[in-house]
C-alpha cells in the first residue's frame, strides 16, 4: 500500500471517529424513519450528510494534510522522503478524507436508491457519479489551495486552513449552482446547452465539465506536489491548462445573457469568443497573481537570467501568475487586432486598455508583496477595490463620471486617452514594483 | 562527499550566505558553530537540497543539490531542530512510515524500523506513542527515523538542545558510533564544551560566512595552556619552534595545539623546562574551544582581553 495513505489512514480512521460518524449517521436516519418523512425524507437528509461530509468537512481535512503538516513541522521530514509526488498526492487526498467518505458514501447510496427507483439505474449512477466527483472536486481544489498558500508562507495555518476550506466549498458550490441550472434549464423546455456551435445534452456536458475540471485540478495537485518534492515542473502544463481554459470559455458564445449582447453587438463571433477566452485568462491572471508568492529575490534572478541572454532559462522557469498575464496579453492583443480589422475601433481600444490596466493591477501586487510580505497582497486588494470601486464612486459624487475611463477599463468616446492613461499608469506602476524589489533586496 | 561551493542564499532584504566555500571530510563529524541568525540553519537546509541558493552549488556525493535534490534526499538523513513527530503515532509506526517513506520495500520495512530503534536505544519503546516520550527520547526516536534508511550523510540541526547531560551524553555516544559505522554527519550546536567529544572539525558560521575561511581540526591534537611564572618575550617563538601551532600566545601565557598524544606532551614540557622556562601551568585546557570560538565571531572583544588570536 501506498506509504503516505497507510500513514493517512493510521492517524486518521481511529476507532473512535468510526463509531463517531456511524453513530451520526445512525442517529440522522433514525430520526428520519422515525418521523415517517414528516421532517425530512432520508434521502434530503442524506444530501445534507454527505455536503457536511464530503465537502464541508472533507475540504478541511484535505486542506488540513499539508498545512497540519506545517504546523505538526513534519513538511520538512516529507519533503525528504523517496515518495513520487503521486503517492503523496493521492494519499493525503483519499487518505485525509477516509473518515469523511466513510461518512459520505452510504449518504450517496441513500441519495441514489430514488433515482433508481424512478428513474433507473443508468440515471441513478451518473447522478452518484457526478456526486461523487464533485465531493472529490471540492476536496481536490483545497489541497491545490493549501499546495499553493504553504509557498507563501503565512505562519498562520488557521487562516490557512480556513482560505483552503473556503475555496474548497467555494469550487463544490459554484459546480452544484451550474449543476441545478441545469434543472432550470430543463423546466424551461431547454435541455441542451450550445458549446461551439453544437447542442449537447445539459446533463452530460456538466458531468463532462466537472470531470475534466477535476481532472485539472489533480493535476495541478500533482504539479504542485512535484515542486514541493523538489522536482522541476516547467511551464508547459500549466500553459496546457491555459489553453484548455481559453477553448473551454470561449465556446460559450450563444451563452452570452441578452443584455450583453445588445452592449457589444456587432462584434463579429470570432471576437466574441476571443473575448471570451481573454477574460477568462484575465481572470486566471488576477487569481494567481493574488495567490502565488511574488518573491522578489526570485524576480531578481529571473531578470539577471534575461539580462544574460538565458532565456530558455529563465521561460523554463517562469510562475503561473506571470504565464497567465502573459497569455492574457498576448490574446487581448490578438483580440485588439481582430477588433481593429472588423473595424471596432473603440473596442479595440477599450481592450488595450484593459491591458494596461492588468500591468499597472500586477504591478502593484508585486509592490506590495516586496513592501509588505504576505500582507502586501491583501494591501495591494485593497487598492485594487480604491481604483475599482471607490475612485467612480467619487468621480460619480463630483460630477465627472466621464472621467471613470482613467481608472478603470471603458468603451468611450475619449478611447485613446483612456489607452495612454492606462499604459501610463502601469508603466510607472512597473517602474515603482522594480524600485521597491531593489530597494527590498538592497536592504541587508 | 559534501562540497560547497561559493553558496549564496537570499532571504528578501537579507543574504543569509555570502558565497560559503567548503569541503567537509567524508565518514567525520563535523560541528557547524556560530551565534543566532549566523546562517547555519540556512546552510543545512541547502546541503539537504531543501533551499534553492541564489548562487554556488551544493554537491553531495558528487550530486549537485539544484540538479538532483531526490537523489540527494534518497542518500541523507536530516534531523531538524524541532524534531518533526507524529504524535498519535507509536514508535512502531513512526519507524515503518520512516522506513517505507525512504524507499524500503513493505517486507522489509519493519525489519529496519526495528534496527534503527536498537541503533538509538528505542525497543523497549516500540508500542508508545511518539507523542508521550520525553524530549531526550524524542530526539532518539527522530535520529532513528532519518537513518532508518541507511543514509551515506546525516545532517542535524541542533541535536543536543533542550537535552539533560544524560541524554547530551548519550547523543555523543550515538553520533561517535554512526560515524564508526561509515555515516558522514554534520551537527549544528550552540554547545562548544561537548564537541571536542564528538566532533573531528570544527566550522565557524558567522554572519553568513565561514570564519576563518575553513574548518578547525578538533580530533589528532590536544590543545595546551601554558603559563609561566616569570614571563618571557620569546615564548611564542619558542614554541613555534618546537612544531607547536600557535593559537594565542603572550608573555605570560600560550594556547597552542600540539599534534601527538602523552609522549609529544611530555616532550614539549620537557623542552620548556629545560630551556630555563618557569613553566606553572601545562595542562588540556577545557576553555580553548571556546577562546577559539571567541577569537573568531567576536574578535574585537576576544582582543580586549589580551590574547592574539591566530587561526590558521
Amino acid at each position: 500500500m501506498n506509504p503516505e495513505l497507510l500513514r493517512n489512514l493510521w492517524l486518521e480512521a481511529s476507532p473512535f471517529k468510526l463509531v463517531q460518524t456511524a453513530g451520526l449517521l445512525l442517529l440522522v436516519f433514525g430520526l428520519c424513519m422515525a418521523a415517517r418523512g414528516r421532517i425530512l425524507s432520508p434521502d434530503h437528509a442524506a444530501m445534507a450528510l454527505y455536503w457536511l461530509f464530503a465537502v464541508l468537512w472533507g475540504t478541511r481535512s484535505a486542506a488540513m494534510s499539508v498545512v497540519g503538516e506545517i504546523r505538526e513541522r513534519t513538511w520538512d521530514g516529507q519533503k525528504l522522503s523517496s515518495l513520487r509526488p503521486g503517492e503523496m498526492m493521492w494519499g493525503k487526498l483519499v487518505g485525509a478524507t477516509c473518515v469523511n467518505w466513510f461518512g459520505a458514501l452510504p449518504c450517496l447510496v441513500v441519495i441514489m436508491i430514488p433515482v433508481w427507483i424512478g428513474a433507473g439505474p443508468g440515471r441513478a449512477l451518473a447522478y452518484g457519479a457526478i456526486l461523487l466527483a464533485l465531493g472529490l472536486f471540492a476536496q481536490a481544489v483545497a489541497l491545490l489551495s493549501s499546495l499553493t498558500l504553504i509557498r507563501r508562507d503565512t505562519g498562520n495555518w488557521r487562516l490557512d486552513a480556513f482560505l483552503c476550506q473556503i475555496a474548497g466549498i467555494g469550487a463544490g458550490l459554484l459546480y452544484y449552482s451550474l449543476w441545478s441550472s441545469a434543472f432550470t434549464f430543463e423546466r424551461n423546455g431547454d435541455n441542451a446547452v450550445v458549446w461551439w456551435g453544437h447542442a449537447f445534452d445539459l446533463n452530460s456536458f456538466h458531468m463532462v465539465s466537472l470531470l475534466l475540471f477535476l481532472g485539472w485540478a489533480l493535476v495541478g495537485c500533482w504539479r504542485a506536489m512535484r515542486a514541493e518534492l523538489r522536482f522541476a515542473n516547467g511551464p508547459f502544463v500549466w500553459l496546457a491548462y491555459l489553453v484548455y481554459l481559453a477553448i473551454y470559455s470561449a465556446g460559450f458564445e450563444s451563452s452570452i445573457p441578452q443584455v450583453v449582447l445588445l452592449y457589444i453587438g456587432g462584434l463579429s463571433p470570432a471576437a466574441v469568443r476571443l473575448g471570451l477566452a481573454g477574460f477568462a485568462l484575465l481572470s486566471s491572471a488576477y487569481g494567481m497573481t493574488f495567490l502565488e508568492p511574488k518573491e522578489p529575490v526570485r524576480l531578481r534572478w529571473l531578470g539577471e537570467q534575461i539580462r544574460a541572454g538565458r532565456i530558455a532559462e529563465a521561460f523554463l522557469a517562469l510562475d503561473t501568475w506571470m504565464l497567465s498575464t502573459i497569455a492574457a496579453m498576448v490574446v487581448g492583443l490578438l483580440l485588439a487586432l481582430l477588433l481593429i480589422s472588423g473595424g471596432a475601433v473603440n473596442y479595440a481600444l477599450a481592450v488595450l486598455a484593459m491591458l494596461g490596466f492588468l500591468t499597472r493591477d500586477v504591478a502593484i501586487f508585486v509592490m506590495a508583496r516586496a513592501l509588505a510580505g504576505n500582507k502586501g497582497d491583501f494591501a495591494a486588494l485593497a487598492a485594487l477595490g480604491v481604483l475599482y470601486l471607490l475612485m467612480p464612486m467619487v468621480l460619480r459624487g463630483l460630477g465627472l463620471q466621464g472621467l471613470q475611463f482613467l481608472f478603470v477599463p471603458a468603451v468611450t468616446d475619449a478611447a485613446v486617452l483612456s489607452v495612454l492613461a492606462a499604459w501610463a499608469q502601469g508603466l510607472v506602476a512597473l517602474w515603482l514594483a522594480a524600485h521597491s524589489i531593489s530597494k527590498k533586496l538592497n536592504a541587508r | 562527499m559534501i562540497e560547497i561551493r561559493d553558496l549564496v542564499f537570499e532571504y528578501p532584504g537579507h543574504r543569509a550566505l555570502h558565497g560559503v566555500s567548503l569541503r567537509l571530510a567524508d565518514k567525520a563529524i563535523t560541528a557547524l558553530v556560530g551565534p543566532n541568525g549566523a546562517g547555519k540553519t540556512t546552510l543545512l537546509r541547502c546541503m539537504a537540497a531543501l533551499e534553492t541558493p541564489y548562487a554556488g552549488r551544493v554537491l553531495i556525493d558528487g550530486l549537485d543539490t539544484r540538479e538532483a535534490p531526490r537523489a540527494i534526499h534518497a542518500r541523507l538523513g536530516y534531523l531538524p531542530d524541532f524534531f518533526g513527530l507524529y504524535d498519535a503515532l507509536n514508535v512502531r509506526r513512526c519507524l515503518q512510515y520512516a522506513a517505507r517513506a525512504h524507499g524500503i520495500a513493505a517486507g522489509q520495512a519493519a525489519s529496519a524500523a526495528q534496527d534503527a530503534a536498537a541503533r538509538v536505544g528505542l525497543t523497549d519503546r516500540m508500542e508508545q506513542a511518539a507523542g508521550a516520550l520525553s524530549r531526550g527520547l524524542r530526539q532518539r526516536l527522530a535520529i532513528a527515523q532519518a537513518i532508518v534508511h541507511a543514509p551515506k550523510v546525516l545532517l542535524l540541526d541542533e541535536p543536543a538542545a533542550g537535552l539533560d547531560p544524560q541524554a547530551r551524553r548519550e547523543l555523543s555516544q550515538l553520533l561517535l558510533s554512526l560515524r564508526d559505522g561509515g555515516m558522514t554527519l554534520v551537527v549544528s550546536s550552540h554547545i562548544l564544551a561537548e564537541l571536542e567529544d564528538y566532533s573531528d572539525r570544527m566550522v565557524i558560521v558567522d554572519h553568513g560566512r565561514i570564519a576563518g575561511g575553513q574548518g578547525i581540526a578538533l580530533k589528532g591534537e590536544a590543545r595546551l595552556r601554558i603559563r609561566l611564572a616569570s614571563p618571557r618575550g620569546d615564548l611564542k617563538d619558542f614554541l613555534t619552534g618546537q612544531g607547536a601551532r600557535i593559537e594565542s600566545a603572550d608573555s605570560e601565557q600560550a594556547l597552542v595545539a600540539l599534534e601527538g598524544g602523552t609522549a609529544e606532551r611530555a616532550a614539549l614540557l620537557a623542552v620548556l623546562v629545560g630551556a630555563g622556562f618557569s613553566v606553572s601551568e601545562f595542562a588540556k585546557d577545557s576553555r580553548a574551544l571556546e577562546e577559539v570560538y571567541f577569537a573568531q565571531v567576536n574578535p574585537r572583544a576576544h582582543a580586549r582581553t589580551g590574547l592574539e588570536a591566530h587561526i590558521k
